[in-house]
């Protein structure tokens, strides 16, 4: 008998209820052993890193240091300098990409002509891919060739020979307003669909009330929303605290914390450090995904 | 962006231009297409495999975990489930490191496997996500009658699920595609010689290597972009759902 046909012979006297939760491991199995090689394997193995001194000779195994790397980070100002701009740029685009996404999601609920082309284009900044969006929007601001510069001097906001890219103080607005411009369509999507869910007739009952639009939008649109917009808040809370992208990509005068570790690790090859870091970040996001864990309910997932 | 790839190069130089350009010209995509200088066919080719090969192996990956998930019972199944999106909402910086170690062990460093792995791991999640909101809504009886005509599980899946499901198998194809065809911070880690680059990562070494080269840059943006944009009108209605799970980042 050839193996083929005794292994076949053996599952087939397996109990079939046994044989069916075999068979839901073994579909699962490269999923898991995936997820679990690239991804769960490498955090445990980040920290690990963060309490070690990686050396440049891959040949030799990194140096256990205890806690430096975190004493180095606590006592520096960079490391709080980082911290406070990636406070100021997650909860700045967080919220402003929310209020400006339920904005155009209120606009969007009705019909008008030409509705699902301008729902396109709305999404646009979105889709588009963040490489092409970042350097056309580092043209456009280019101090020298760029249009913005030359209409932003001319309605007499903002004059100066360094860009509003260059300098450390207008990096952090334009990294904040890029990202609100690239991620309100987001807010938008989550918005309309649950907008479109609220029956017309509540809107009707309001107006015969003499409810006007503002007390419509504060007694029917916000209460209905409630939920939808928090979701959309923790979200993006999450990304923005950790986004490396829309940054780096924008410009190299702002550094927020995922830049300081990228930068520790791949420029200054302090690689230790830089895991370090990640950890602090990782940390952050399981208690954001706890919370959003128990906000949006288990059964949900 | 599409304008400035048009725009000859004297008139973007300029100091007096208008929001109208009097002239278009092609000569960007010349230069991008067929001067050695700005090798971009080739980051376009290993954009594309690279985005082809980790997008179907998460596809088949994803379409027996996905049913695993939906139709067998077994202890473990929920947990791991929820391990899955906990999983997904982790950022790639939190990663990179301890992946770039990883990858200097095995000496994959600098190869497009590197990018093949990470990749097809980094949309796995969605994937999953995707197929199993969809596959949890499909009626058992139509796999029934499968099971009387004496097809096991595995044939049931490759004759009935994967037809059934055809249009949503795309969407999450195509969305595993834009994650890999726009990924950046891996790639800008793990690729060290230049034939291997990646679109996004040729673009950035266009800009840092050239002075003022803006219309080949924006002629290569819009070379990445134009394929997610063919995509996009496919996959607008599935949007949604595809957001909830954090589809579009990246």
């Amino acid at each position: 008998m050839s193996t083929t046909t005794l292994v076949k012979d053996r599952i087939e006297h397996i109990d079939p209820r046994r044989r069916e939760t075999l068979l839901g491991y073994l579909l699962v199995l490269p999923s898991v052993l995936l997820i679990g090689a690239v991804i769960i394997y490498p955090l445990a193995y980040n920290l690990y890193l963060g309490f070690t001194e990686v050396p440049l000779n891959p040949d030799q195994s990194p140096t256990w240091i205890g806690f430096q790397n975190y004493e180095a980070l606590i006592g520096s100002t960079r490391f709080w300098d980082a911290t406070i701009n990636t406070v100021v740029f997650t909860v700045g685009s967080t919220l402003l990409a929310t209020a400006v996404g339920l904005g155009v999601a209120i606009l969007f609920d009705r019909t008008f002509r030409g509705r699902r082309l301008a729902r396109g284009l709305v999404l646009l900044p979105h889709v588009t891919p963040i490489i092409a969006v970042a350097f056309a929007w580092q043209f456009m601001l280019d101090p020298l060739w760029g249009n913005l510069p030359d209409l932003l001097a001319w309605l007499g906001l903002y004059e100066s020979e360094v860009g509003l890219l260059q300098s450390r103080e207008q990096a952090l607005p334009m990294a904040i307003l890029f990202d609100v411009w690239r991620n309100f369509p987001f807010a938008f999507l989550l918005f309309i669909a649950r907008l479109q869910a609220i029956p017309q007739s509540m809107y009707e009952a309001a107006t015969i009330d003499g409810a006007g639009r503002v007390a419509q939008f504060k007694d029917i649109i916000l209460p209905e929303l409630k939920g939808t917009i928090l979701i959309a808040i923790l979200l993006r809370f999450v990304w923005e605290f950790n986004a490396f992208e829309p940054v780096w990509l924008l410009t190299r005068n702002l550094e927020t914390l995922p830049i300081y570790a990228y930068k520790s690790a791949f420029s200054t090859y302090d690689q230790g450090l830089g895991a370090a870091i990640a950890v602090m970040l990782f940390l952050f996001q399981l208690v954001m995904v706890a919370g959003y864990m128990r906000f949006v309910g288990e059964d949900e997932l | 962006m599409l304008i400035t790839s048009l725009s000859p190069n004297e008139a973007l130089y300029s100091r007096d231009r208008g929001v109208v350009p009097e002239s278009l010209t092609l000569e960007h995509y010349d230069v991008i297409f067929e001067s050695g200088t700005f090798p971009v066919q080739t980051y376009f080719f290993n954009s594309l495999s690279v985005a082809l090969i980790t997008s179907v192996i998460a596809l088949v990956v994803s379409i027996l975990g996905a049913y695993s998930f939906t139709r067998i019972d077994y202890p473990g199944s929920t947990t791991i489930r929820r391990g899955i999106i906990v999983v997904y909402m982790l950022a790639a910086i939190t990663l990179v490191i301890p992946l770039f170690q990883l990858l200097v062990q095995f000496g994959l460093v600098d190869t497009r496997l590197s990018l093949y792995i990470t990749y097809t791991v980094k949309t796995l999640p969605l994937t999953l996500y995707i197929l199993w909101n969809y596959f949890r809504s499909l009626p058992v009886e139509i796999e029934e009658a499968a099971f009387i005509d004496g097809y096991s599980r595995l044939e049931t899946i490759v004759r009935v699920i994967v037809p059934v499901s055809l249009p949503v198998l795309v969407a999450a194809f195509l969305f595993s595609f834009k994650i890999a065809w726009n990924e950046y911070l891996f790639a800008s880690v793990f690729l060290q010689s230049e034939p291997l680059y990646t679109l996004p990562i040729g673009i950035e070494t266009l800009d840092s290597a050239f002075q003022n080269v803006w219309g080949e840059i924006m002629a290569a943006s819009i070379i990445t972009t134009l394929p997610i944009i063919v995509m996009f009108l496919y996959l607008e209605k599935y949007m949604v759902e595809g957001l909830t799970a954090g589809a579009v980042e990246g």
